[in-house]
């Protein structure tokens, strides 16, 4: 579904140009799931914005990112269009800022749909209310405003805004951040659910090497702009070849058994 | 019989909310022995960082009564007060908070054994630094800068840290001490904590990670909108978790080799229930009572206690 070869990114500042992202080459398959994990600063919000073409203008990219056979990297705005939300869409890292305040749940929803599929205003509002119930809201929610959400709430609206357009690829940048444990449980059981029901390819970013490896087939380990190892969880945790994911397995492993000792 | 670092009994917290009280803590009560360690475990807002302000004497309680290192901290002396909080290390959930901002990092970690010690500035300075580079703050450039412009989050907190440690506390609170750093990070600020336990000092923890309270503290409580739910040794209450609450937590929780569960627990507004059990509107198994009367919390194994009609 992606290819992505040789990407670099770079950030021009007063201190001249910062790399963030050094020679990425990265497939993710159709229908399967990947996790991108990383520490802080590894350059994972990068990578999805580079897919997603949402760089700043600072930013300079090298490289090619397919996305199904197409170059993203040189899409002109008539492609660009098209491919976002109905080809790709992202979940982003806090959705609370994703949603205009003035605006209900609903109405903005049904924006998104009525812009990208051409739908009348009473059919996608249809669409709109179908999308909360999805993701595991009540109808009537279509009505309220963003602040009458809780985080959890928000998070889900975000993910039925991003599946207004039914695309076949799904991006998430830290969906669950800042929310409570058994809420982020709850929404990445959400986003995993729905992905394999509708064979859609899933591709999460966290800090959170465990939860990556509790919901994806393939976990892509971020460290210092580079992707250090790729593989799928077991890998992961029972042979992991790069000494950045040894030593992150270990120091997670640590405090589990100094908890709980065998 | 050893003494007692901290006892909170009945503890009362209510905020104004509006042109309602809002009750943040209802009725709690734990206590803690000299040189023991106390994990308050809950999710956003149940109260831990409300409990652990109140334990410092930086909130007053509505009622109920906090001792703290012997004192009666809600009846004492402002002189008195400050005195006992001076014996005290506090790493609050805020680091942004916690330290002035204007002040060099190295002063940031120095002013407290100038302040509480008597110490000079010379000999403060030099005790700061070794503080710091055992809280990994080594560079010098972040030594001699700004706390407000040249820290990252994870930066500031163990900068925080050393500033709560430097002293040597009688007793540490740490308010989710390890939230800003990376998790190959997070076991080192733990064993800097367990140092000082191992010098004699007493340590309350608040978190929400279940595996970080057993790996931290021989005792944990478990909190919800604002009452216990569950309280006992942490070990215990990982291997075998008795309210439906904390059995929901763990499940959720992601480890290594440990999938997590698909939550079972019902949907709804997070509704804050006055009366009854707090936890009906989430429990997957309430029954007709749990609307009626809050339950007790009782003691169902030495040292572990529970509170839900159904244990
Ligand atoms: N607009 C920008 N200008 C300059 N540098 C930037 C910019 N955006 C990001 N960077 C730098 O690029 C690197 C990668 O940043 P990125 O946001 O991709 O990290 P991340 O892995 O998503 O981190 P986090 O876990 O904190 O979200 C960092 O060193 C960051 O400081
Ligand atoms: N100063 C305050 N004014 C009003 N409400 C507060 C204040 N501090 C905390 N609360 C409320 O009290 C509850 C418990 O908060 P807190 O102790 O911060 O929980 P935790 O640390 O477990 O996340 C929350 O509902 C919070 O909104
Ligand atoms: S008392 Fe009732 S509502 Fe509360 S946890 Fe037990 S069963 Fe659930
Ligand atoms: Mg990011
Ligand atoms: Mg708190």
């Amino acid at each position: 579904m992606i290819h992505i070869q040789r990407l670099s990114v770079s950030y021009k500042t007063e201190r001249g140009q910062v790399p963030a992202l050094k020679n990425i080459n990265l497939s993710i398959p159709k229908g399967t799931a990947t996790a991108i994990v990383g520490e802080s600063g590894s350059g994972k919000s990068t990578l999805l914005h580079s897919i997603m073409r949402l760089l700043p203008p600072e930013a300079e990219l090298s490289g090619k990112i397919m996305f199904e056979g197409m170059d993203i990297t040189s899409m002109d705005d008539a492609a660009l269009r098209s491919f976002r939300w109905r080809k790709c869409s992202l979940v982003l890292q806090g959705a609370m800022s994703s949603f205009n305040p003035v605006l209900s749940i609903g109405k903005q929803i049904a924006e998104t749909v009525a812009y990208h599929l051409h739908l009348s205003s009473k059919g996608s509002y249809k669409r709109a209310e179908e999308l909360l119930e999805m993701v595991g809201l009540p109808t009537f929610f279509s009505k309220r405003f963003p602040h009458e959400l809780s985080g959890g709430q928000k998070q889900r609206a975000a993910i039925a805004m991003a599946l207004a357009c039914s695309p076949p690829c799904i991006l998430a940048d830290e969906p669950t951040t800042a929310l409570d444990v058994i809420t982020q449980a709850e929404i990445v059981w959400l986003l995993k659910e729905i992905t394999r029901k509708n064979n859609m390819t899933l591709c999460m970013v966290t800090h959170d090497l465990p939860l990556a490896l509790s919901v994806c087939d393939r976990v892509a380990v971020m460290h210092r702009g580079e992707i250090v190892e790729i593989q799928t969880p077991s890998g992961i945790l029972n042979n992991p070849t790069h000494p950045h994911t040894k030593k992150l397995v270990e120091s997670i492993r640590s405090i589990e058994e100094r908890g709980n000792p065998k | 019989m050893r003494q007692n670092a901290l006892e909170v009994s009945e503890l009362w917290v209510s905020f104004e909310k509006g042109s309602k009280a809002f009750h943040a803590l209802r009725g709690i009560s734990f206590s803690l022995e000299k040189g023991q360690t106390l994990s308050l475990v809950g999710e956003s807002g149940s109260g831990k960082t409300t409990a652990t302000r109140a334990s410092l004497g930086l909130i007053a309680p509505t009622k109920g009564k906090v001792t703290l290192l012997g004192v009666d901290i809600n009846n004492c002396s402002k002189d008195k007060l400050i005195e006992t909080r001076r014996r005290c290390g506090y790493i609050s959930q805020n680091p942004y908070d916690s330290i002035p901002p204007t002040l060099t990092t190295l002063d940031a970690v120095a002013e407290p054994l100038v302040i509480c010690k008597g110490l000079n500035k010379k000999t403060a300075r030099e005790r700061a630094k070794e503080m710091l580079s055992v809280c990994g703050i080594v560079d010098e450039v972040v030594l001699n800068g700004r706390v407000k412009f040249s820290l990252s989050g994870g930066q500031k907190q163990r900068v925080a840290l050393a500033r709560a440690l430097v002293t040597d506390p009688e007793i540490i609170f740490a308010d989710e001490p390890t939230s800003m750093q990376d998790a190959s990070n997070r076991g080192d600020i733990l064993d800097i904590l367990q140092e000082y336990v191992k010098k004699g000092s007493s340590l309350v923890l608040t978190t929400h990670d279940l595996y970080l309270a057993a790996a931290a503290t021989e005792h944990s409580i478990i909190l919800f909108h604002g009452k216990i739910m569950e309280a006992g040794p942490s070990k215990e209450i990982l291997k075998k978790p008795l309210h439906f609450y904390t059995k929901a937590l763990l499940d959720a929780l992601p480890g290594l080799g440990k999938k997590i569960k698909k939550p079972s627990l019902k949907q709804g507004e997070p509704e804050y229930r006055l009366s009854g059990c707090p936890f009906l509107t989430r429990c997957p198994r309430g029954i007709d009572k749990c609307s009626k009367t809050c339950p007790p919390i009782k003691e169902v194994s030495p040292g572990h206690f529970v509170a839900c009609w159904l244990l």
